[in-house]
């Protein structure tokens, strides 16, 4: 595995973890969590996760800080985020791990929507990071997921030690700025880090902290032992997972920049070479090239440029920008020329287009679309997550009184 | 005429009768400026006035707007000045600090846009009087900055700010600092040179590849996060290094065409030779300071003065091996710095600094007068020179002491 | 004949999609929200402006998202600008290649300037610069507002464009106050249009409806002179509601009568698209409940909350002088247009006017003087003046 110490990377392989211990080995040292998420969408879900970690280890003394990844601000749908949740045992510990955008390394890693399993480009220049990529040795990888073991590791790349997989059945839960997803997904997590990682905090600590609120019910400490009792760890040995093919970033130093700020500007009929939008994907659109009208609706309305005419009048898309957010499948007259499909089916496909299968061979094609719908197809969205109600900026551990109260709306 | 006799004529030109900022509209007429923003405040709006006037006499042909504002005001000239046109923009004060945002922005663009700043006092209260604090809000950031004494310095002073300027190894803002009043209201007989010699002086003005224009594609300024910021502040820090190389050269090429500039172009020394102990300021306090050092010289005293000019970049080896020659050093601030270091100016904090290295160190105290444009008396630098040389005999006097402030 | 220096570049209008260039010159690669409905127009408006144009991009969602260094997604010129300059950019950029071109000093051709800003930088910090771009009218420029109705890139706090009661980090609904954002969204073009007579093209548009932006793009760049075009952008993030609904939520906005589509060119007003079907009597506008309901900033509102929106849209419709464009009654006596709309700014002739834009008679020779006085103009700053003879 190529790993350096420039900005971005894990620890080399060779340079051993904090003293040498692996991650549980030894519980008194402080303990980073991270979680993964999709940007808005996850946001106080996983503030609301950090908050209770350091709720938790509170119940045993420990001290904690939460950590929002300040590069990843500010955040957009989609776009691959993370927040932390670092505890110690005494305050010279933690403060260790303070003033820094992340931790170096991380004990637990959560990564709440499973389509970011196959890496995360949050930003330019870096390029699609793994999204295991800073964990330590010995270190628990917590996914939601329906998926099985082995799908996951096609896609999660090896390490040269030892580590746990934890999977913890279920999908991910979006939501968005002002209206919180009340669906129990932080319970079960919290249960989950629990179950697979007491040395974090222990099920009877985070238990003491759901009881302690008042506005939480039985039905939160239902979902906290679902989570418990759900999760799956399975024992990760080094080598096993994908291959690891990440190129860690060189930045050139000022001598080699332009003066005065410049950038030379994307050259005509070229994109963006220095950052990729295809990692904010949970879908991606499959169009029917057979049935499109080429009434080119699809293509004036992507936000994203993903859309090519080609000399046929059809639109093929560029897999490596296409963020997935499904406008052009709302768009499109034709129904179901354009399906969005769950972007975990295209693991062998990758960001690769398509279009070029459909001229060669059209019954391939279509034989590969029908199955790809087939196995992933996501309906259209809702307007937004109004089936839940619990305010956003009040948070999970504060009173909200009218949380319960849906007449409350139409009085 | 030798080169000596020439400098005592004033130089080359047609003589005229003009204030501070008619003569820096001259310059600017004659620099052939492109695009002006104008914006009411006194004392620098003069200088747009004029510069309004000579459009209209067909004198100089730019582009004149009259802004809403003065942040709007210097936006224009930036803007104006990143698509190859050469400004001029200017003003005094609160108007100044109004434009703030763009004028911290400006040098880090490395926009070559040269500044008139009409120094007065910051409110509040409104005063209209001079004080330097205005353009030396600045002097962190990039901007050069440099002081005038009289209307003559004033025209000088803006050629050189251009040829300085827009030099592709510097690419800086220059703000000129014009004492409100005494300079920017009272007009004396100066020399101005014609097309030819300022053409000679003062190349066009080239972006090069930095050019904004839809033949040379760039995106210029992307939002930076903390990967990158280090790099472009350092580039900025190795051009400013480069400016007072540039300035030297170009005060050669002022000197040999205009036929005056003084002896080095950071600072001027007033019969500082054998002296013993001198007063040091910047702008029009240099009048009354050398009529201070003529009547004590008549009696016998040793003393002299030292005017500095560019305050940006600051002359810092220059001012260790001027300074260090004499027993005491009389720092006269036309501004404040309440909560520094020993509570004293701009100038004096700065002075202390560049010297805090040297070998033999003089003894500084600071003087804080003229504030609000309070009239500095040449009486009020006998009383300072008289500090100043019991400073010089190892007397015990106060660090910082404020002048001409009633009980 | 030579033209005015300066002189605008004549596009002409896409009018539908299969029409429209194909050429992007804004480009993929840009940190965006899924389904960003202010990207989108930052693509409509390059596409319909084509290569010979310079864009002034002021700090805010579009700058910040897009432009990361050390890449960018922008194919013609950029240049950041500060968040209350879009008006002082666009009229330095201007005035910078208009003396540039006078003076020989540059080619004379006619280059796009547009300056984009968000409702925040412009229809708040900025809205005197805007003001004062559109007041001189000797200079060719596109100010291009990109409204999501709220001050998006510090994660989403009120503006005077936010709609009234909607959430935002700044007007969180609590325990004592339910509606916490109590203005009602300043009026943006209609404002600039009554107060700028002299501007020759404003418009209210949406990238929901692509085409008809591009045009309203390509109107104003080809009017001549400065010009303002105001797009409503649904936003994910700050309205909270799924991104592939987008477009859906922009056509909404117009169908329920609360944005309305219009464009006032040489001193003329019409709506446009289903704005003017309403106005005509062809539609009726469909509740603000069905637009409102379907996004989470509204997530806390209740019957009393919707009533007062709609009542607040039928007396904008009902009362106002023109919908959506001028907010007075008018009691008479009538000097109200007559039947026939009669274009403004060619009615006033004055000789050897300095005007941006091809017109005849405006050419360089003209803008070397007017003709001057005929004695001395004397003041302050000449008296004494020995070269004067004073």
């Amino acid at each position: 595995m190529t790993t350096g110490r420039e900005a971005g990377d894990a620890l080399p392989a060779d340079q051993d973890t904090q003293q040498g211990h692996t991650s549980t080995e030894v519980r008194e040292e402080a303990k980073s969590v991270e979680f993964t998420y999709r940007g808005i969408f996850q946001k106080t879900l996983a503030a609301n996760l950090c908050k209770h970690v350091v709720m938790a280890a509170r119940k045993r003394e420990w001290l904690g800080s939460t950590i929002q990844r300040y590069s990843d601000s500010p955040e957009r749908n989609g776009i691959p985020a993370k927040q932390f949740a670092v505890i110690a045992p005494d305050t010279e510990t933690l403060e260790g791990h303070m003033a820094k955008y992340e931790p170096n390394e991380l004990d637990v890693i959560t990564c709440l929507d499973d389509t970011m399993a196959d890496g995360i480009e949050s930003w330019a220049w870096y390029g699609r990071q793994p999204i295991n990529v800073r964990l330590r040795r010995g270190g628990t990888l917590l996914v939601i997921s329906n998926r099985s073991k082995e799908e996951l590791l096609r896609i999660i790349p090896q390490k040269p030690w030892d580590w746990t997989l934890a999977i913890l059945p279920g999908t991910p839960s979006l939501a968005g700025l002002w209206v919180y997803r009340d669906d129990g997904t932080d319970m079960r997590v919290l249960g989950a880090i629990a179950s697979s990682r007491p040395d974090i905090f222990e099920m009877s600590e985070i238990e003491a902290v759901i009881r302690d609120d008042d506005a939480l019910g039985d039905d939160y400490i239902a979902a906290l032992k679902s989570g418990h009792d759900e999760v799956v760890v399975h024992e990760i040995k080094a080598g096993e997972g994908a291959e690891d093919t990440y190129e860690p970033v060189k930045l050139p130093g000022y001598k080699e920049m332009r003066e005065a700020i410049i950038v030379p500007a994307v050259k005509v009929g070229e994109k963006n070479p220095n950052y990729r939008t295809s990692s904010d994907r949970t879908m991606r659109p499959v169009v029917n090239f057979d049935t499109c009208i080429k009434c080119r609706q699809c293509w004036i309305d992507c936000p994203d440029e993903c859309f090519d005419i080609t000399d046929e009048e059809l639109h093929p898309i560029n897999y490596n920008y296409c963020t997935g957010c499904g406008i052009c499948a709302q768009v499109c007259p034709v129904e179901d020329c354009i399906v969005m499909v769950n972007d975990l089916e295209f693991v062998e496909e990758g960001d690769k287009d398509m279009f070029p299968l459909y001229k060669e061979d059209r019954d391939s094609y279509q034989e590969w679309r029908e199955e790809k719908i087939e196995k992933g197809r996501i309906q259209h969205h809702d307007y937004f997550n109004a089936d839940t109600w619990a305010w956003a900026g009040s948070g999970q551990a504060e009173n909200t009184p009218d949380r319960n109260d849906r007449t409350a709306r139409n009085s | 005429m030798t080169m000596q006799e020439t400098e005592e004529r004033g130089g080359r030109g047609t003589e005229k009768l003009m204030t501070g900022t008619q003569a820096v509209a001259q310059a600017v007429r004659l620099a052939d400026v492109d695009v002006t923003a104008a914006y009411p405040i006194r004392p620098y709006d003069g200088v747009m006035q004029a510069v309004a006037k000579l459009i209209a006499d067909g004198d100089l042909d730019a582009e004149y707007i009259v802004a809403e504002g003065e942040h709007s005001q210097f936006e224009i000239c930036k803007h104006a000045s990143a698509v190859g046109s050469r400004v001029f923009v200017g003003s005094s004060g609160v108007g100044w600090m109004y434009a703030m945002e763009s004028l911290a922005v400006t040098p880090s663009l490395r926009l070559p846009v040269v500044a008139m700043i009409g120094n007065r006092a910051l409110d509040d209260p409104g005063a209209f009087g001079v004080e330097h604090n205005d353009a030396m809000s600045v002097r962190d950031l990039g901007w050069q900055l440099n002081w005038v004494e009289n209307a003559q310095e004033c025209f000088d002073a803006t050629l050189m700010a251009y040829r300085v300027a827009e030099d592709s190894r510097v690419s800086f803002p220059v703000g000129i600092g014009v004492d409100g009043a005494f300079i920017t209201h009272s007009q004396t007989l100066i020399k101005i040179p014609d097309q030819e010699m300022v053409d000679e002086f003062l190349p066009p003005y080239d972006l090069g590849d930095r050019l904004l224009h839809p033949d040379n594609p760039i995106s210029i300024a992307p939002q930076a996060n903390e990967d990158w910021v280090m790099e472009i502040r350092k580039q900025t820090d190795d051009a400013a290094k480069r400016v007072k190389g540039v300035i030297q050269e170009a005060h050669d090429d002022f000197k040999r065409i205009f036929g005056r500039g003084g002896d080095n172009p950071f600072f001027e020394e007033y019969m500082t030779e054998d002296a013993e102990y001198v007063l040091f300021g910047m702008g029009s306090l240099s009048l009354p300071a050398k009529v201070m050092v003529r009547r004590l010289r008549d009696q016998g005293e040793k003393v002299g003065f030292v005017r500095l000019k560019w305050f940006r970049p600051f002359p810092t080896e220059e001012m260790v091996e001027v300074l260090t020659r004499f027993k005491a050093v009389g720092i006269v601030d036309r501004d404040y710095s309440y909560g520094s270091p020993k509570q004293g100016g701009v100038l004096f904090t700065d002075l202390r600094a560049a010297l805090y290295d040297a070998e033999v160190r003089p003894r500084l105290v600071n003087f804080i007068g003229g504030l609000g444009g309070r009239e500095l008396t040449p009486e009020m630098m006998d009383d300072m020179a008289d500090t100043t040389k019991r400073a010089a005999a190892g007397e015990d006097v106060p660090t910082v002491r404020w002048i001409g402030v009633r009980e | 004949m030579t033209m005015a220096p300066g002189r605008a570049l004549q596009l002409d209008p896409i009018k539908s999609i299969k029409k429209a260039p194909e050429e992007e010159y804004y480009q993929s690669g840009h940190r965006t929200c899924q389904g960003c409905l202010s990207a989108l127009p930052m693509r409509l408006m390059a596409k319909a402006a084509g290569p010979r144009t310079i864009v002034l991009g002021t700090t805010g969602c579009m700058y910040v998202a897009n432009t990361t260094y050390m890449s960018t997604p922008w194919v013609v010129p950029w240049m950041h600008t500060q968040l209350g300059a879009a008006g002082s950019a666009a009229l330095g950029t201007s005035a910078g290649l208009k003396a540039l071109m006078r003076k020989g000093k540059i080619k004379d051709e006619p280059i796009n300037v547009i300056a984009f800003c968000g409702d925040g930088g412009g229809a708040d910090m900025g809205l005197a610069a805007i003001s004062a771009a559109l007041t001189d009218v000797e200079y060719n420029l596109l100010i291009f507002l990109y409204d999501n109705e709220s001050y998006a890139n510090t994660d989403i706090q009120t503006s005077g464009q936010t709609p009234w009661g909607a959430v935002t980090t700044f007007s969180p609904p609590g325990k004592k106050h339910r509606i916490m954002q109590r203005r009602w969204k300043k009026n943006v073009p209609g404002m600039l249009a009554a107060g700028h007579p002299d501007t020759k093209y404003i418009a209210s548009g949406t990238p929901a409806i692509p085409v008809d932006m591009m045009d309203k793009v390509r109107a104003a760049l080809s009017a001549g002179g400065p010009t303002y075009v105001h797009v409503l952008d649904p936003c994910p993030k700050g309205w909270h509601y799924d991104p592939e609904h987008s477009t859906e939520l922009g056509k909404l906005a117009i169908e329920t009568g609360i944005y309305p589509l219009y464009e006032i060119k040489e001193g003329v007003c019409n709506f446009t698209g289903t704005t003017r079907q309403i106005a005509q009597g062809r539609r009726e506008r469909k509740p603000v409940r069905e637009y409102l309901e379907k996004q989470g900033r509204f997530a806390h509102f209740k019957n009393q909350d919707f009533a007062y929106f709609q009542k607040k849209i039928d007396e904008m419709w009902e009362q106002w002088i023109i919908p959506g464009v001028i907010a007075f009654s008018y009691g008479g006596p009538i000097n109200i247009t007559s039947e026939k709309a009669t274009v403004r700014n060619n009615n006033v002739e004055r000789d050897n006017a300095s005007w941006a834009g091809e017109r005849p008679g405006h050419a360089h020779e003209e803008l070397e003087g007017d003709g001057g006085l005929d004695r001395e103009w004397r003041d302050d700053n000449m008296m004494g003046d020995p070269s004067s003879g004073n």
